[in-house]
This record gives structure tokens, sequence and C-alpha cells, in this order.
């Protein structure tokens, strides 16, 4: 039964609900305008209100006569305020329903950007999203290179005869061998498209030719390692930082969906 | 005959080490424990070139934000990674290639006041212009873009709104900001895999005359602390930019720079031969500038400040990216006069260093070069055909060439921005303590998007056998990119290799420009065409003058091929005109063959109008930093 609770306070959903009662709750007592009254309470906890928003903007308490200006003001946005929803002025604004929205989008963050996740959560996540932190793939390897369209048959003869790569390749700023380089550094010197030709089924062997950017090579992989999947203490920033923002925006599109069911929605069809 | 090598004790200390561990013979270290390990990697041989973007705007920015952006500093660091991210317009988003490092450099002055604006904070709204702007920026993105105008416009101009200067509303706003950004900052830096710096930009401004300066740091927040952005409305007199520096790192312990940039739209101020109170120049300002302004942008979205035509008639390439951006200050407000142009590009700037040096005995312009984006998109993008726009009003759309918001009200048209502008770093290790050393001893380079590597030692031991050798075997015997040679006798020997970006075009030609100070007193210039691709076909002509490479671009499919040029150009050089009583500096600019500009896949995803006055190609290139000769005395 515990873990069946527990497991519910997890949910996000619960979360939204609850803060969004909490919100109404607090609302509800001091903020709820019921634009048909036109009774104006300016009751003890406002005007403590108003008083502290005067001493942040100021910093130092209003006068009496400073704070019978703000409760004025107040009463003046009230009437205004309460007129305007009758006219239905805040129906067509723009700026008024981008607001609307994204105090409620704020909502639906809220819990998740306070939080800190526990380490059962982001194994959890880490477990999910494997591929996203699988360590790149190690390779080592020697490389000849052809020139842009270098003749291959011949050099690739007389390397599989033993023949010496050095004295063999084109000239090039390029490291004739790579030792334990990952997939990315690869790229880095070789671009994608080299990485990718790469024949891990035929190692040890000279093998090619095969295109990067520079123009063509002939490869000999020496060593290949996929690697083991890494523990949560290595990548552990990482992951919180994914799970945060991956956290915040399901959670905004959870409480969306939740909302989007209350309503049916009929789109004309447009030629 | 003498002759010295010049180098920053952390160059020397880096050969010492790498001799060291030669001798020991020690397991070698992997990328990812040398940027953990105690010093991050700053002893190890500089053999990797690590790419990034110092200058980029996010939602903190009150002219990004204004300009409709509301990404914020943690989207800027995923996009820089490599991660989709959804743009503003609600585009996906996504490098091909991930960056090694980012400075989210947001403007200092209030930082998060325009978001706050933005969100309708009931303090700042109650001010009737400010209740409007929010109003505008949540009405459309052209009402934005008004908005963002008149904000700039009354910065500019000293005519804010006075709420925005009530000191404890800013303090603030700055103080929570802040704390949220350097939250995400630390968050990100992934020493070995991606770095992620504190950083700001101070947006000096006089009268709309651009005195910005990008500031960084090498440390994270537990040295940092609770230091806060020095903000240019406190004073616009880098000077003072640069006392606030020194007393940072003596407080702290810490290491700081400061980055100029678009001295093209500084209407002659940047690289001024006086101080910033119009006073000659002391010794004592040309060392910290120098100290505190080790390397300069030269080049991004708003303009290339490498050279100008008009203070370089003989270099038939000087002309790249100054369209509309050689016409007035930043805010258009002044027009260009034409005795402003040598206090606003690098190449003049770098000579007028060599006579202040030689007057004052220190140059306050030794600086090397990188590119930026400069991006108020929180994307830093760097490629012609991923280009995300300045601002929001210019991501992909069908209207950006031609008539992009954001460019007209400011005297410019959408095309003429640049599509980017990264830094190339020579560093051991992905560290911020490796990335930063090795941008204040200037071993950079600049690049307008493409990632060419490029290497240049100067020194007189070099052959052509060294062509071959590992360059980490070098740094005993030359000076890298950044360096400095003193000597009395023969000419040094320049070692180049430009390598193409695996990814992108082959490569036009090498330049080597020199800049010298004569014996009769006068600067002088000259650009040497010193390796160029098919050289089987290719020479110089009588007139001295290398023949065009050719163009393979198709503007209809937005395409080239790499049948032209060549993949990789080196050579051994040595200046034939070397007169060793002469002060100089050298740099290499590496051309690529021509290549189609954004607005060409503008018009084949979009359909987008061109106007017909629109460069539609051009020569991306690098530069690297200097090394600089003087003669021994």
């Amino acid at each position: 039964m515990e873990s069946r609770w527990r497991s519910l306070a997890r949910e996000p959903l619960v979360h939204f609900l609850v803060a969004g009662l909490l919100l109404f709750l607090v609302l509800g007592r001091s903020d709820a305008v019921d634009s048909g009254s036109r009774t104006i309470i300016v009751d003890e906890d406002r005007i403590a209100r108003l008083s502290a928003n005067w001493e942040r903007i100021w910093q130092r308490p209003p006068t009496a006569e400073e704070l019978d200006r703000a409760i004025e003001a107040h009463v003046r946005e009230e009437i205004y305020y309460r007129e305007a929803l009758r006219l239905s002025l805040d129906q067509d604004d723009i700026v008024i329903r981008r607001r609307l929205r994204s105090k409620m989008e704020f909502l639906a963050r809220a819990t998740a950007e306070s939080e800190s996740p526990d380490e059962a959560v982001l194994r959890q996540w880490l477990e999910d999203h494997a591929a996203l932190y699988a360590p790149d793939a190690i390779t080592s390897f020697d490389q000849v290179y052809l020139g842009e369209d270098g003749e291959a048959d011949d050099v690739l003869r007389r390397l599989r005869q033993g023949g010496d790569p050095a004295a063999l390749g084109a000239p090039i700023s390029l490291p004739p061998s790579m030792a334990d380089a990952s997939r990315s550094e690869i790229e880095r010197r070789f671009g994608a498209a080299f990485a990718r030709a790469i024949d891990l089924e035929r190692i040890g062997e000279w093998q090619g030719p095969v295109r990067s950017g520079f123009g063509r090579h002939l490869i000999r992989v020496t060593a290949h390692e996929t690697g083991d999947p890494p523990a949560l203490a290595d990548v552990r920033q990482r992951v919180e930082n994914d799970w945060r923002a991956a956290t915040l925006a399901e959670r905004e599109e959870q409480a969306y969906a939740l909302l989007r069911t209350r309503y049916s929605v009929e789109v004309a069809d447009v030629d | 005959m003498k002759r010295t090598l010049q180098r920053t004790s952390a160059a020397l200390a880096l050969s010492a080490m790498i001799l060291s561990a030669c001798q020991s013979g020690e397991q070698q270290q992997t990328p990812q424990q040398l940027a953990n390990s105690a010093d991050g990697g700053t002893a190890a041989c500089p053999s990797q070139v690590y790419w990034g973007d110092t200058h980029l705007h996010t939602a903190n920015s009150a002219d990004a934000v204004f300009n409709g952006v509301r990404l914020t500093t943690e989207d800027a660091l995923r996009f820089a990674r490599g991660d989709q991210v959804r743009s503003t317009t609600g585009l996906d988003a996504q490098l091909s290639r991930p960056l090694d490092f980012l400075v989210v450099s947001d403007h200092a002055e209030v930082i998060g006041i325009g978001r706050r604006i933005a969100e309708g904070d009931p303090e700042l709204i109650s001010d009737p212009t400010i209740r409007r702007w929010h109003e505008m920026m949540n009405e459309s993105l052209e009402q934005s873009t008004r908005a963002a105008r008149e904000l700039i416009v009354g910065y500019a101009q000293d005519t804010l709104p006075e709420r925005l200067a009530d000191p404890e509303l800013a303090r603030e706003t700055i103080v929570s900001t802040w704390q949220e950004h350097l939250e995400a900052v630390e968050r990100y830096n992934e020493p070995g895999t991606f770095t992620s710096f504190i950083g700001y930009e101070y947006t000096s401004m006089p009268t709309g005359n651009n005195l910005h300066r990008v500031v960084m740091f090498r440390d994270g927040t537990d040295v940092f602390g609770d230091t806060l952005p020095f903000p240019a409305n406190q004073s616009q007199d880098p000077e003072d930019l640069w006392a606030y520096l020194a007393a940072y790192e003596e407080r702290t312990g810490g290491r700081a720079m400061a980055i100029p940039h678009n001295a093209n739209l500084s209407n002659g101020l940047m690289f001024a031969m006086t101080d910033f109170e119009g006073g000659p120049p002391t010794r004592d300002y040309a060392e910290r500038r120098q100290r505190w302004e080790p390397i300069v942008e030269v080049t991004q979205f708003k303009g290339d400040g490498e050279a100008h035509p008009t203070l370089s008639p003989d270099d038939e390439f000087a002309d790249f990216g100054n369209t509309g951006w050689d016409t007035a200050n930043l805010d258009a407000s002044a027009p260009k006069e034409p005795g402003m142009f040598a206090g606003e590009y690098a190449r003049e700037a770098l000579k007028r260093g060599l006579l202040l040096e030689s007057l004052l005995g220190v140059n306050p312009f030794q600086f090397g070069m990188i590119g930026a984006t400069d991006s108020h998109t929180a994307l830093a993008t760097g490629d012609e055909d991923n280009y995300f726009g300045k601002f929001v009003a210019d991501e992909p759309n069908a209207n950006r060439a031609a008539s992009s918001v954001g460019a007209a009200i400011r005297g410019r048209v959408g095309w003429q921005y640049l599509a980017g502008g990264y830094a190339g770093v020579w560093a051991g290790a992905n560290s911020r303590a490796a990335l930063f050393d090795a941008m204040a001893r200037r071993e950079v380079y600049a690049t307008t998007g493409p990632r060419m590597t490029v290497r240049l030692f100067a020194g007189w031991g070099l052959s052509e056998a060294d062509l071959g050798a590992d360059p980490c075997s070098l740094y005993d015997r030359a000076v890298p990119m950044g360096g400095n040679l003193a000597g009395t006798g023969e000419a040094p020997r320049f070692l180049v290799t430009a390598l193409m970006d695996p990814e992108g075009a082959h490569l036009d030609r090498i330049q080597i420009v020199k800049g010298w100070l004569d014996a009769d007193g006068e600067l002088q210039e000259r650009v040497y065409d010193v390796a160029w691709g098919d050289a089987d076909e290719r020479s110089i002509d009588a007139e001295g003058n290398l023949a065009p490479v050719g163009n393979t671009v198709n503007l209809e499919t937005a395409t080239y091929e790499n049948s032209i040029g060549d993949p990789e150009l080196r050579m051994v050089w040595t200046d034939p005109d070397f007169d060793p009583s002469e002060r100089a500096f050298y740099y290499v600019r590496v051309l690529e063959i021509p290549t189609p500009r954004w607005p060409v896949y503008d018009r084949l995803r979009f359909g987008a109008d061109i106007d017909p006055q629109t460069e539609l190609v051009a020569q991306e290139r690098a530069y690297s930093s200097q090394v600089w000769y003087s003669p021994e005395a």
C-alpha cells in the first residue's frame, strides 16, 4: 500500500494537480474575483501584501499616506479589471491570452524545476536511454592516402605483400595511424563518410579504397571495441541534465494532454 | 647573427613536459583523462584544433529577447553540444557537427531585464513605455522588433525610461538572472567532451560607435564565486573594464580576458591611436591592452573585419564580408568617413601596433584572431546551409535575404549578414584551462564557418623535411601562431599547412600577409601567394597575380564540386623581402574555392526572392594569428 502511494507521489500528473489545487486554495482565499460582484474587500492580507510590494521596490515601509495611495490604486485597478471583464475585453486580447498560457505552462513545469531526482530515477533514465550514453566505439587503424583519385589496386597489392605504408601514399598532414580513436575523433579528422566506410568485418587486412573529404584511402583496422555502457557515476551530470530537460517538457505536455481530453475540437476541412 | 624564439612561459613549460613524457615512457592519457587532470591538460602538446563560439546571445540579452528569442542558456548549450533544439519560431535546429566549446555571452547591461519585461513583471510595466514594449513583445514578431529598435536607440542615445535605471530593481534582476545562468553553465561543462565558459558581453557603445567586448573567464563557480558582470552603463571606457578584470583576478586568483569585436562598426574608435579619452596612449595603456585583450574577433554575422579594400587596394580578396558594414556605425546613427577605416580593420590595427611599439616599447595591438557568430537566436550556427539568422525574425524564411526586418531598420539588408564565424583553438585538451590558455597565448585562428585545419610555425631551424614531421616536435625549434621572434640576421622560415574541412570545400590558396614598419617609419603591407591548388595548371603571372581558381557553383541546386583546388596546401616559405632591422608581423590567410552563400540555399528551399544585388557566391576563409618579428636590441 505504502509503495503505491510512493509511486503515486512520483507521478508528474499528481504533482501538477496538487500544485493546481494549492494554487486554487491560495488564490481562492485572497484573490478570488467575482467579476459580477460590486463589493471590493481590501482585507488585512491584501494590505500587508501591498505594503510588502511597496517595500520591495523602495527598500523601506510605506508611510500611512503612501499606503493609502497604494490601496486606492489597488481599488482603482480592481474596478477597472472587473469592468473590463464585464465588457469581455479579455476575450480577444492576444497579450492577455499569451500571458495566461505561459502562466499555465509555468505551473506545469514548476514542480520539476525544483525537484532533485534520486539515484533510482537517474539509473532508470540511463537504462531507458542507453543509446544516448553508449560510449563511442574505439578503433585503431592505419591509413594510406592515395590522393584525390589515386590508383588503388597496385598500392593495395603491394601493401598486402608487406610493403611499407609510409613509402606508398601521397603526402598529406593526416595521421598515418590512429590508436584507440573514438568514432567522433575519426569523424573529426577524416569526415563522416570515411568513418562510415570502415569495414569492420575485415580486421587486420588492408581494405579500400575508402573515400573521405580529402580523397581516397586504403585502410587497415587493427583493433575495434564497442566498449561497456557507462556507470551512472561516470555520466551523472549529463544524465541529470537530460532527465531534467526531458521531464520539464514531458510535464508540460502531460498537463496539456490532461486538459485537452476535456475538450472536443473540431477543425474545418480546408482544401 | 642572433636570433631568439620568444615564447610565453606556458609554451616553455609545455615543451619541457613533452620531453619528460617522452623520456619516462609514460602511458599516453586519453583526451578525457587529460581534460580532467589537475592542470586541465594545459601541459599537453596542442595537437588538436577545438572548435567553438565565444559570442552568443539568449533571452537574457535585452536586444535578443526584444527581437523575439525565448531560448535560454540551457537551450544554447544543448544546441552547441549537438542536440536538436526547437528554435523560437518552431523550427527544428541542429548542427551537423557538435562544437567543442561555447561562451554564452549575454549583454551584461541589466542582464535578464528584457525577459522580465516580456513576462510582464508588474514592477517594470508600471512604466508606460515599458508596458507598451511588453505588449509589443507579446503581440507579434514585427511589433517586437520595433520595440527592440526603440530599446537599442534609447540605449545608444541615452534616452531609456528611468525605471530601467532603478538600481535596486536592476540589482535584483541581475543577481537572479546571473545565478540561474551560472548554474546552467556549470551543469553543462563536461571536460574532455564539451567546455562551457562563464562569460558575458560588455556593451560599450558611445553614441552608437561599437566598442563591445566579450568577457570570458577560465574559472568555474568555485573560483568565480558571486562575481557579477561589469556593465558598460557603469563605464563606457574599456580601461575601466580592464581594472575590473584586474581586481577580479586579484580577489579570486582566477583568470579573465576581454575580446573586442565588430571594430568594423566603431567608426574608427576600436583601434584608435589615442585612448578612450582622446589622449595619447602610454606604455602603461599598451601593456594593459595587450594583457587583457590577447585576441580579437575579426569575423562574425555582422561582417568581416580583417581587411578593407580602401586600406588594402592591392589585395584582391580584401572585400570579403564588407558590403553594408562599411557605411556607418553600429546603430547606423553616424555615417562612416574615409579616415575611420584605419581604426576599424584588424590588418591596419596590427600595422598601427608596430608603430606604437616603436614609440612606446610595447605593442597595444598585439592580438591574435578568432571568429564567432554573435547569433541572437541562442543557436551557434556557422554553416551557409544551416544559417539560422542574426535575430529571430531572420530564422529561416523566404523573406529574410531581401528584406529582413531586423537588418533593414539599421540600414542594412538581410543578405549582407554572414552565415558564420568560429574560433579554432590549438590545445592539448578540451578543458576551460587548456582552451583559455591557448587563447591567451594566441594559438588560435578565425574561420568564416568552415572547419579547415591551419597550422603555422616560424623559426630558423625549419626545413621542407618538417612538413612531414609531427607538429609536436616543432615546439622546441619554432614558435606557433601567436608567437614572437627576435633576431638580427637571416630571414626566419615559415611552415604552413592548411587542410580542407573534411566535410567542406577544396582550398584555392594559402597567402601570407605581411605588415611591417619600414626604415622611413612608414607602415607597409604585402600579400604573398605561397601555395595554391591545381599547381600543375596555375602559376603567378608577370604582374605577380595568381590566376583565379575557377568556380564550380551551381546556383540552381546550391552545390559545388571539389573538382578544382586541392584538399591540402602546405609549404615552407621564406620572406623574399626580409629586412632584419624592420619590425614585422606575418599571418596566414587560407581561401576556399567558391561556394554558395546562404541566400542560394534559401532560394532553393523556400523559393526566396533574391535581390539582384545579392552576393551569391563567396570564397570562405581562415585567418591565422600572427607571428611577430622584431629586431633584437
